[in-house]
């Protein structure tokens, strides 16, 4: 148990604020904490939660992809643009899918060929592709998408969520990257030291190419969820919700500094963020409360982290 | 410092200036009313408070920290200064408001600059959670409500003009040219370039990292708040939205005036350049009359800036490596 916890100090200190606030939750509001509940709260999340996947993933390369959330918005703009002007509409989600394999490519090209920094390429691709999502739909909406579209963002399959499965899949298979592939030992090694990686025959550029552009195809999937579950596409969808990837995954104990990360501190922080968000606007039905909870459990949990991992070093 | 032509050419700010000096010369071609001096002026009163808290940003990025709270920070201070003088809240004078206002702006920085520096907490991660957390504070002061009612002394910042130049521009060319002395000519703003270039060597000739970053976060604080003054009292009322979206104006800015987020490189001058360059991208596209919805690309076309900028920065530096013999 000592061991485990050493082993994973991070994690604990998030099952227990994610535990303590569940508590809370049941001894004040019973009905919270009820499966009926969770289960209609939790489709909030899956976008989210599908793209703080890549997200640790570059993470741990000491990257970031700010532009997530715009290139969610431009995909689910040529979905709507195609699916409006007669394209079946699984041709026009697949279109949405290889759009956002497109712009995670562009990205990638200027991070490892270019070798600008990610926060700056990305920067600049979120104004890029929010723009390119404004001018061409002149941010109308799009809907009457058929019925049976809505499976990929809210049905059921054998009674599981069908959003759920897949973000389910997509963690599964990073978990199995991460922690039992050559690919994922390259990954720690980049954000640990690049110039050495590079030296030792890891193929920097063509892991951060596929990095950048497995997050542009998450994008992509992600905006079909997304348009599937609310039937309606438009150029201002997800706007932010690159800080809410990006807090999640560092409130989940990865280092923006690269070589630290893991699949289970993400979900534990997707998790902590959402169980806090729901909560406090069902027993306060307060949208700004939630910001300030959030943005200050992001500084505090990162400050305590520091405190914690310094003194380990001295002692 | 010898300048020759090479060199000058290798600069990111002569590489802004022509993109700038090629922007308005074809625009102006097109559409003369473009440098007409009433729509000059009206840009550079868009440009002012970016080009204002553009100069804090520098500084910061000197440093090799960054901070992305300022679009919040400057919605708070709004708000901060809007209940503290409405006469339908606070009801104190304007130069109260005015004191109250630079000193929230000076603290907040300054708590920044605490969990930067002295925490050690990666000011992304601060900034971050500080961009969130005072936006969320912001609506949960203001109540859902619209602030109204503010004092004529507090308008006249945004309003006056003095000869006949709206005060922000007065405000933004004296920030930015003591700004631009202070990195140049001061030894504490060496001192910025010194430790933001080689972080090692500076602790070394015995230079504080911390009491460098308390400064330069609690003056882009400061300059926020300056920013707030002459920036959001040209309406005469304050809505909670304030500055969404303003510290992606400023960091592109300063980014695309050649300042390197990895610390050491930038200038003021790059930096006004690089505020001027995005602000008038939106003027621009009315006045190329490209029809009514030319604004929606406005973002496309700043994105596009950016990384045009960075690979000109790439091709330029390739050439150069190129020369030199191994």
């Amino acid at each position: 148990m000592k061991a485990l916890f050493r082993r994973y100090p991070h994690e604990w200190i998030l099952v227990g604020l994610l535990t303590g606030l569940l508590l809370a939750a049941w001894r004040l509001d019973p009905p919270f904490v009820s499966v009926g509940t969770q289960a209609e709260l939790s489709t909030h999340i899956w976008e989210m939660a599908l793209l703080t996947v890549p997200m640790t993933l570059i993470i741990i390369t000491a990257g970031i992809d700010l532009s997530v959330g715009a290139t969610m918005a431009l995909c689910a703009v040529v979905l709507g643009m195609t699916f409006e002007r007669g394209t079946p509409v699984a041709v026009a989600s697949l279109l949405a899918i290889l759009t956002g394999l497109a712009c995670g490519f562009l990205n990638g090209v200027f991070v490892a060929k270019v070798r600008v920094h990610p926060l700056i390429v990305t920067l600049a691709t979120m104004s890029a592709y929010r723009g390119i999502a404004e001018g061409l739909s002149l941010a109308k909406p799009v809907s009457g998408f058929p019925a049976s579209f809505a499976f990929i963002g809210r049905g059921e399959w054998h009674g599981i969520s069908v959003p759920g499965l897949i973000v389910a899949l997509a963690m599964l298979a990073a978990w199995v990257v991460l922690n039992r592939s050559v690919l994922g030992r390259f990954l720690f090694a980049i954000g640990h030291n690049e110039t050495a990686s590079r030296f030792s025959g890891v193929p920097v550029d063509r892991i951060k190419l596929l990095l950048y552009s497995l997050a542009g195809t998450s994008a992509g999937l992600a905006a079909v969820m997304f348009v599937s579950r609310r039937n309606t596409a438009k150029a201002d969808i997800a706007t932010g919700m690159e800080l809410d990837v990006v807090t999640a995954v560092v409130l989940g104990g990865a280092s923006l500094f690269g070589g630290r990360g893991r699949i289970v501190g993400t979900l534990l922080g997707v998790l902590l963020i959402h169980e806090t968000r729901e909560y406090v606007s069902w027993r306060w039905q307060n949208d700004e409360l939630i910001l300030v909870v959030i943005g200050a459990l992001l500084i505090v949990s990162v400050l305590v982290n520091t405190l914690l991992t310094r003194r380990q070093a001295v002692s | 410092m010898t300048v020759s032509f090479r060199n000058l050419a290798a600069r990111r700010e002569t590489g802004v200036a022509v993109l700038l000096g090629l922007t308005v010369a074809v625009v102006a071609g097109l559409n003369p009313a473009f440098v007409s001096g009433a729509n000059i002026r009206d840009m550079l009163v868009q440009c002012a408070p970016a080009a204002i808290v553009g100069c804090g940003l520098t500084f910061v990025l000197l440093t090799g920290e960054i901070d992305i709270s300022l679009g919040s920070m400057m919605g708070f201070l709004a708000a901060v200064m809007g209940l503290a003088t409405s006469s339908q809240y606070g009801n104190l004078p304007a130069p109260a408001g005015i004191a109250i206002t630079l000193a929230a702006g000076t603290a907040i920085g300054l708590l920044n600059g605490v969990l930067v520096s002295v925490g050690r907490v990666p000011s992304i991660i601060v900034t971050l959670g500080m961009l969130t957390a005072l936006r969320g504070l912001t609506e949960l002061i203001m109540g859902g409500k619209w602030i109204s009612g503010i004092p004529p002394g507090l308008r006249y910042l945004g309003t006056g003009t003095v000869i006949g130049v709206p005060i922000s521009i007065w405000v933004a060319a004296v920030t930015v040219v003591l700004a631009w002395l202070f990195a140049r000519e001061t030894p504490a703003g060496r001192r910025i370039y010194a430790l933001g270039s080689n972080p090692k060597a500076a602790v070394l000739a015995g230079l504080s990292p911390t009491r460098i970053k308390l400064f330069v976060f609690a003056l882009t604080g400061f300059l926020v708040a300056v920013a707030t003054l002459v920036g959001t009292t040209q309406l005469s009322v304050i809505e909670s939205g304030i500055g969404v979206g303003f510290e992606m104006v400023v960091v592109t800015s300063v980014v695309v005036g050649g300042a390197s987020i990895n610390g050491g490189k930038g200038t003021i001058l790059g930096m006004l350049l690089g505020v001027i360059l995005l602000g008038i991208v939106r003027t621009v596209l009315i006045f190329l009359n490209l029809g009514e919805t030319s604004v929606y690309w406005e973002r496309a076309i700043q994105g596009a800036f950016i990384l045009v900028a960075v690979l000109m920065d790439h091709l330029a530096s390739r050439r150069k490596s190129a020369e030199v013999p191994t």
